[in-house]
């Protein structure tokens, strides 16, 4: 089947035609579309973090964590950027979206957009790879509908970035017209930026977009809306996760030894039926490429050059 | 050295002989404490002994006593390997060889300044082992911090033959020597005066050979460190022609990954960076930096890609940039790009054009991150030597989607940095060519600027690659978007943020309700800017006389295309578009062109459940700006021919679920729930927000449009919206209506008594209003056909049974 070998060339790292991905971001829209601002997930169901284009560890995380075949998976967003291979790791986890669309829930991160991609790589890497930016463009469009969040069981709020002064009920969540470029503030932005922190009431945030916020807003969302802990990504644990909060809150980080150089591990959140947390930690492992050969993962050089 | 004259001491370097007396105290350790042993001047002194034949030169410190010149208070001998100190501002504190401590306290900081100098002198020229250390107390005043100023550096053995023992002493000592600014500049100095790096390389094709395994990774952890040195010299030697492929040769070794080995020179040499020549090259210089630059790149991506710190990645990108602005200014002067621009105009066969458009893309993609003005000033001669003959070619001629598409990038590049580049130079031409050939100024025929947008909108409407059209939609937008024919006339500075943030422009923005008018108004203030003001207004009754027409004709009913049959992605495209125009150009021309060319009513029927639902999407969320823009004409052109009617279709199928169809409509929902407040002149306070009497207040003055289509759309749905009181938006959406409604009916009393007082000013006010919207309608009246006619007549209807 056509799928089927997509992915398999994806996991090799392999050149797809501009046309292939064009059609995975086209049929990518339509699951996308149907899907609320904020998804409902059951359990069983394990919870990743970051990616940050490292298509080698993400491939790890899938072996580590039981599979996409036989487990279901919700990624936290920053599927791009930073890494060689956004390219390639975003549109596997597209492929397993469509392949199996109820195993698999993406939720935006905050580098899911034009701009940010712009400057932290995804967009260089397509120039390098294709010599235009037509994929990035059909990327930036699926970008925009990725859901903004998940719950599960109704009891765990899954969110890339954090909590918004503009938000207090899911409810409200509901009513964002999510397809749009991320703007630069309100609850939209917020949910994708803002950063838990030793606060006592919502601050600003040294990142420019987002909030700074305490557990005090934590507990106040957690009581309103009956949930018992707020799952997110969004900033780097250099040992895979924390908990903060009396256990409220948690942060999952899913990209060891980040920028191949920060020399972390990564960990992802398997939850039970119980609601039971598990972490699986992962370490960075040497990347092979399709026929189990270790390659060292680099960028790929420029095409031709003209003189 | 010895070749100075020794008989004349004034013969002596300038930089490098008796130094001024400065005034100082002398101090002696003695038992533990200093001794003053009085105040005088200090000089250093070089004295010339002669031994035997050989003349050589000694150093001294020597202060004689301020009472009485003859006696000398110190005469100290610079030699051996003393250490000087300089302790904070004024203090030079040494021990001589005969174990004597010696302090010398100085006036001032400058009589401190001067020995210091003099004795780096004397350690470059005649004492190399003694050293001058600065020592100062740290910024937070615990302990002190220790500089190497001058003093005796170890560098790496220059024996040709190299072995592990030299190289790890090597690495050993280019690491320390990396502490200290003194003696990494002498290290610097020493690899670009040394061939160091060749002995280095030379090394390595015998350690390859040999399979040297250790000397491999520390000749690559050599050239890592120096790397680290951020040193531009160092970098750009390491990238020229004699050193490029044994330094990337060494850098496949990395201890990071012992057991791989990286193929960067089998890749330089085989698979690329293929040079590839479309016409030859002549200037050889240029030819180098070019390559120079390259090779920095692949340094940076690839070899040194995971090594590279933020501090190296700068330094890298600085000579990057440094090597393109280069590149770039060279590339205008020399009869390269004549040539280049030459292809276009002969016969010779498309693949050299191909290559041609592809160099001129990669030239203009090189420059995006140069200094405004250099890309100005390049932009400005790539137009003038004939730009457009390339993108004719590109558009005309040129069958395949990828070069269109290189065109489109490369159009894309110089209007996103400053769409007057292009107006202005087709003004100088039009210029010329009125007084050189005293043709006559053609203003009716279609100016190059206009011609651009028609072969966009050509070819928008007719290629099928889906990232083309984005790519001609981003065009459109920029040399559509007002704020950029406002600029300046000289165009040297316009800023483009605000565009490439509209890239997906349906960005839902609350706040645009004045639109262009607005802008209109801040140019009127200023009298220089009225030129321009002119040449917009033209500019874009061209567009709308010109190119709109043609550009959305698939979304004219008139036009009888049958919209099933059209592509959805291109309506998408030419609906985001209709969005931009409506909410960012002047509103008196957009709106008339949308509405008596009842696009409305295609997008309305867009939104049926026919079309994709990214495209009904898509339309709803144009109704949502275009409403947003709180227009009166627009709100009761929309409610009077139903044009909402399909929205509440949509949303009644998707009531139950929860999806971006929902999403989108209760954002729409939301928004009018807001605007039913807001536009009475009342702030959304949190008090007005809920408050529902503040609320029920403000509507008391206000039947503004919002509330008009809050009643519309509660009359016509309000069973299908009931279905989603739990949002409070929704709850106060029939709240408002509920409001309106008593309102009208206190106002149907008012106004009769109003009818009797001539003198009430409310009563004047809303026949202004009437006489406004009259005004208005028959602007529309005039142009539009019979049908809207009919609108027409049934808004005033309307109208009628609201105010009366
Ligand atoms: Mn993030």
């Amino acid at each position: 089947m056509e799928l089927e070998k997509t992915i398999r060339l994806l996991k090799e790292g392999k050149h797809l035609s501009e046309e292939r991905v064009y059609d995975i971001c086209l049929k990518s829209q339509e699951l996308l579309i149907t899907e609320g601002n904020v998804t409902h997930v059951d359990t069983p169901v394990t919870i990743c973090g970051d990616i940050h284009g490292q298509l080698h560890d993400l491939l790890t995380l899938f072996e580590k964590s039981g599979g996409v075949e036989k487990t279901r998976y919700v990624f936290l967003g920053d599927f791009v950027d930073r890494g060689f291979y956004s390219l390639e790791s975003f549109l596997l986890l597209l492929c397993y979206k469509i392949r199996y669309p109820d195993r698999i829930t993406l939720i935006r991160g905050n580098h899911e957009t034009r701009q940010i991609t712009k400057v932290y790589g995804f967009y260089d890497e397509v120039m390098r790879k294709y010599g235009n930016s037509n994929v990035w463009r059909y990327c930036c469009e699926v970008f925009d509908y990725l859901s903004l969040g998940a719950i599960i069981n109704n009891r765990i709020f899954c969110v890339h970035g954090g909590l918004s002064p503009d938000v207090s009920t899911i409810n409200e969540i509901k009513a964002i017209d999510r397809k749009q470029e991320v703007p630069h503030e309100g609850a939209m932005c917020d949910l994708l930026w803002s950063d838990p922190d030793d606060v006592d009431k919502w601050s600003l945030s040294p990142r420019g977009a987002g909030f700074l916020f305490g557990s005090n807003e934590v507990e106040e969302f957690l009581h309103t809306n009956g949930f018992e802990l707020i799952a997110r990504a969004h900033q780097l644990v250099m040992e895979g996760y924390k908990e903060m909060f009396d256990g409220g809150l948690v942060t999952v980080w899913s990209a060891p030894n980040y920028c191949y150089r920060c020399g972390n591990v990564a960990a992802v959140l398997k939850i039970d039926d119980q609601l039971e947390r598990n972490y699986t930690i992962f370490d960075a492992v040497q990347p092979q490429d399709g026929v189990g050969n270790a390659i060292i993962p680099t960028k790929q050089p420029q095409m031709d050059y003209f003189l | 050295m010895t070749s100075t004259n020794t008989n004349n001491q004034n013969n002596v370097d300038e930089s490098f002989s008796n130094t001024e007396p400065k005034r100082v105290k002398v101090y002696v350790l003695e038992n533990n404490e200093w001794k003053d042993n009085g105040t005088g001047f200090c000089t250093g002194e070089i004295r010339d002994v002669e031994e035997g034949d050989e003349i050589t030169k000694s150093a001294y410190l020597v202060v004689s006593s301020e009472d009485d010149q003859k006696e000398t208070l110190l005469r100290s001998k610079v030699e051996g390997n003393i250490e000087y100190q300089r302790q904070e501002e004024t203090l030079i504190v040494w021990k001589d060889l005969n174990g004597n401590d010696i302090a010398l306290s100085f006036e001032e900081s400058i009589g401190c300044d001067t020995l210091c100098e003099f004795i780096i002198q004397v350690q470059r020229h005649i004492e190399n082992s003694i050293s001058l250390i600065s020592v100062k107390s740290s910024d937070n005043g615990i302990g002190s911090v220790h500089e190497i100023v001058a003093g005796p550096v170890i560098l790496p053995s220059t024996d040709k033959d190299q072995n592990t023992d030299t190289l790890y002493d090597a690495l050993k000592i280019v690491n320390e020597n990396s502490i200290y600014d003194y003696m990494k500049n002498e290290t610097i100095e020493f690899i670009l005066q040394s061939s160091y790096i060749n002995l280095l390389i030379d090394h390595f094709h015998r350690a390859e050979k040999g399979k040297m395994i250790k000397d491999l990774f520390l000749l690559s952890t050599i050239i890592k460190t120096l790397i680290l040195y951020n040193q531009r010299d160092i970098i750009e030697l390491m990238v020229d022609d004699e050193h490029i492929m044994g330094i990337i040769g060494i850098l496949e070794y990395d201890t990071e990954f012992p057991n791989l080995k990286a193929n960067h020179r089998e890749y330089l040499k085989l698979n690329g960076p293929c040079f590839k020549e479309v016409i030859p090259l002549e200037n050889k210089d240029l030819e180098l930096v070019v390559k120079k630059y390259f090779r920095l790149k692949f340094l940076k991506d690839v070899v040194l890609v995971r090594f590279l710190d933020d501090n190296n990645l700068n330094s890298f990108m600085d000579i990057i940039l440094d090597l393109k602005t280069c590149i770039i200014d060279w590339l205008q002067t020399d009869p390269f790009l004549d040539k280049i621009m030459n292809i276009f105009s002969t016969d010779d066969d498309s693949s050299k054009k191909r290559d041609a458009i592809r160099l001129l893309h990669q030239y203009v993609g090189m420059s995006k991150d140069l200094d405004p003005i250099d890309k100005t000033k390049f932009y400005r001669t790539l137009v003038r030597k004939g730009l457009f003959n390339v993108l004719s070619y590109a558009f005309s001629q040129e069958k395949d989607s990828n070069l269109r598409i290189l065109a489109t990038d490369l159009i894309i590049t110089i209007i996103e940095h400053d769409i007057l580049l292009i107006h202005n130079i087709q003004n100088e031409k039009t210029k010329d060519t009125a007084i050189d050939d005293n043709f006559p100024p053609a203003s009716d025929a279609i100016t190059d600027d206009m011609k651009l947008l028609s072969i966009l909108s050509t070819i928008l409407l007719s290629d099928k690659s889906p990232g083309l059209m984005e790519q001609v939609v981003q065009a459109l937008s920029t040399l559509l978007h007002p704020d950029g024919c406002l600029a300046g006339t000289d165009g040297e500075f316009s800023n483009f943020s605000s565009i490439s943030s509209i890239n997906g422009f349906d960005v839902n923005d609350s706040d645009n309700s004045y639109g262009m008018d607005g802008i209109f108004n801040s140019i009127d203030r200023d009298n220089n800017e009225t030129e321009a003001n002119k040449q917009l207004k033209i500019y874009f009754n061209k567009f709308y006389s010109q190119i709109a027409p043609f550009l959305f004709k698939p979304l004219m009913p008139k036009a009888n295309i049958d919209c099933s049959e059209l592509d959805d992605f291109l309506l998408i495209h030419l609906l985001k578009l209709i969005s931009f125009i409506a909410t960012e150009h002047t509103r008196l021309i957009s709106r008339k062109f949308i509405l008596e060319n009842g696009i409305l009513k295609t997008l309305s029927q867009l939104i049926g459940p026919t079309h994709i639902l990214q495209l009904r999407l898509t339309a709803v969320r144009c109704f949502k700006n275009i409403l947003n823009l709180n227009d009166k004409y627009y709100h009761r052109y929309i409610i009077s021919n139903n044009l909402v009617d399909p929205i509440f279709e949509l949303l009644k199928d998707n009531l139950f679920e929860d999806n971006l169809a929902t999403s989108c409509i209760l954002d729409l929902l939301n928004i009018v729930s807001l605007n039913c407040t807001l536009d009475s002149g009342k702030e959304n306070d949190q008090n007005a927000k809920h408050n529902l009497t503040e609320k029920s207040k403000s509507l008391n003055k206000a039947k503004n449009n919002f509330t008009i289509l809050n009643k519309h759309i509660i009359g016509k749905y309000g069973s299908i919206i009931k279905e989603l009181s739990s949002f409070p938006f929704i709850r106060e959406m029939f709240e408002f209506d509920r409001i309106t409604n008593e309102i009208e009916k206190e106002l149907d009393i008012e106004t009769d008594i109003d009818r009797i007082s001539p003198n009430d000013t409310d009563t004047n006010k809303s026949d202004a209003t009437t006489e406004n919207c009259k005004r208005s309608y028959s602007e529309l009246e005039t142009s539009e056909n019979s049908n809207s006619n009919e609108d027409v007549s049934k808004f005033e209807l309307d109208q009628h049974v609201v105010t009366s």
